[in-house]
């Protein structure tokens, strides 16, 4: 057996895995000729939706369609009126991230913040990188970034969640931590609290990657030495 | 260029789009029609820079839960959520007992509506992870699970699983 599973997979399938990871999926199919089958059922599967679909947007556009679409052209100015805040439903996820970067950004200046973006994947860096390399959820004093729950996500891996200036899970990804999820936490310097508006967010990201329960804190110090591996 | 111009370049798919979400391909454009007034109606809150593709798919994804919550309220004839969520967490085990349905459309209505969204999404319009997440309001994490799920469900339901 290995320690492949269906998400892995599937992810290859989406193109959604990291060359680390990638490599070590095709090594395991390559030994495993029912992992290669699933992997193929699974392309299949994936192909032959694409294919279903497919022909649908080579049709011509019905004619009530674009009729539609070119009355609006002819009706509406030309020159558009400045952008307004206010849509906050459909501009509400849009102007949350533009806030949170807004801190992001804000907290270490020049430095830059705790998380980075590397080919478009959020990575922990600086401070937080570091709180999640090396802090124990069980010693942390009153350190600006706190370690919630550690534990293996499904599939294998590390994950750990955090709260501080911003709140999130984290996991690790060959020598660095991709941050799942981030969001405004419950505050740097500010006595930790318990239940920060994030939480259930976090809690529900954490649900969805788990895989059993959360380790404790022997297991957490015997994971951070062997270097999250 | 234009909004219209964008809106009639991305036109194809995202007639595509509601067709993948819908009962048939009338409801779909039925959808399609919906959410292409709304999109004009509500163009000044888009973010230029933005994906013009992801906004819309976001609104007629929005409109398709509405009807579907309409729906449901309208006729209690519909199999309980769980039932298909069932559907989603069978898993290898239950093969020998599932039902052979060979058509993809059918095969994706009996998916919980969570699921196919995220599969039409990803597998359908080729969207990545993070862009798929961004229009359904999902963490990553909640998104990837509901793949595996549908993906789990389809392969069951196409008797894809040799």
């Amino acid at each position: 057996m290995t320690d492949i599973d269906e998400a892995m997979l599937i992810a290859l399938v989406d193109g959604e895995l990291d060359e680390v990871t990638r490599r070590r999926v095709d090594r395991a199919v390559a030994d495993d000729p029912a992992l290669a089958e699933r992997l193929a059922m699974h392309r299949r599967l994936r192909e032959r939706l694409a294919g279903h679909y497919a022909p649908i947007a080579q049709e011509p556009v019905p004619g009530a369609m674009r009729a539609l679409v070119e009355e609006s052209a002819r009706v509406v100015p030309l020159v558009r009126p400045a952008q307004r805040w206010r849509g906050w439903v459909t501009g509400g996820a849009i102007a949350a991230s533009l806030v949170l970067g807004l801190s992001l950004g804000r907290l270490t200046g020049s430095e830059g913040g705790p998380i980075g973006l590397h080919d478009g994947v959020m990575v922990a860096q600086g401070a937080l990188a570091q709180a999640l390399d090396t802090q124990l959820a069980s010693a942390q004093g009153d350190a600006a970034i706190r370690i919630g729950l550690t534990f293996q996500r499904k599939g294998g891996g590390w994950c750990r969640s955090f709260d501080g200036a911003v709140a999130g899970v984290a996991c690790r990804e060959g020598d660095g931590w991709y941050v799942q999820q981030a969001l405004p936490g419950a505050g740097q310097g500010r006595a930790y609290r318990q239940a920060s508006s994030s939480d259930a967010r976090v809690m529900a990201t954490v649900d969805a990657l788990i895989d059993g329960a959360p380790v404790d804190a022997a297991a957490e110090a015997a994971a951070r030495g062997k270097g999250w591996r | 260029m234009s909004f219209e111009h964008d809106l009639l370049a991305i036109l194809p798919r995202l007639r595509r789009f509601a067709a993948s979400l819908s009962r048939d391909r009338a409801d779909g454009d039925d959808l399609c029609q919906a959410a292409l007034e709304r999109a004009l109606k509500a163009r000044d809150q888009w973010q230029p820079g933005t994906r013009l593709d992801s906004w819309i798919y976001r609104i007629m994804r929005n409109l398709w839960i509405d009807e579907a919550r309409a729906r449901q309220r309208a006729a209690k004839t519909f199999a309980p959520a769980e039932a298909g969520e069932h559907v989603g967490h069978a898993g290898d085990r239950d093969i020998e007992a599932h039902v052979h349905l060979t058509d993809v459309d059918r095969a994706m209505q009996a998916l919980p509506d969570e699921q196919r969204e995220a599969i039409a999404l990803v597998l359908v319009e080729g969207l990545s992870y993070k862009e798929a997440a961004a229009v359904l309001g999902v963490p990553m994490g909640t998104l990837t699970s509901r793949l595996v799920r549908g993906r789990g469900a389809l392969i069951e339901l196409m008797g894809e699983a040799a």
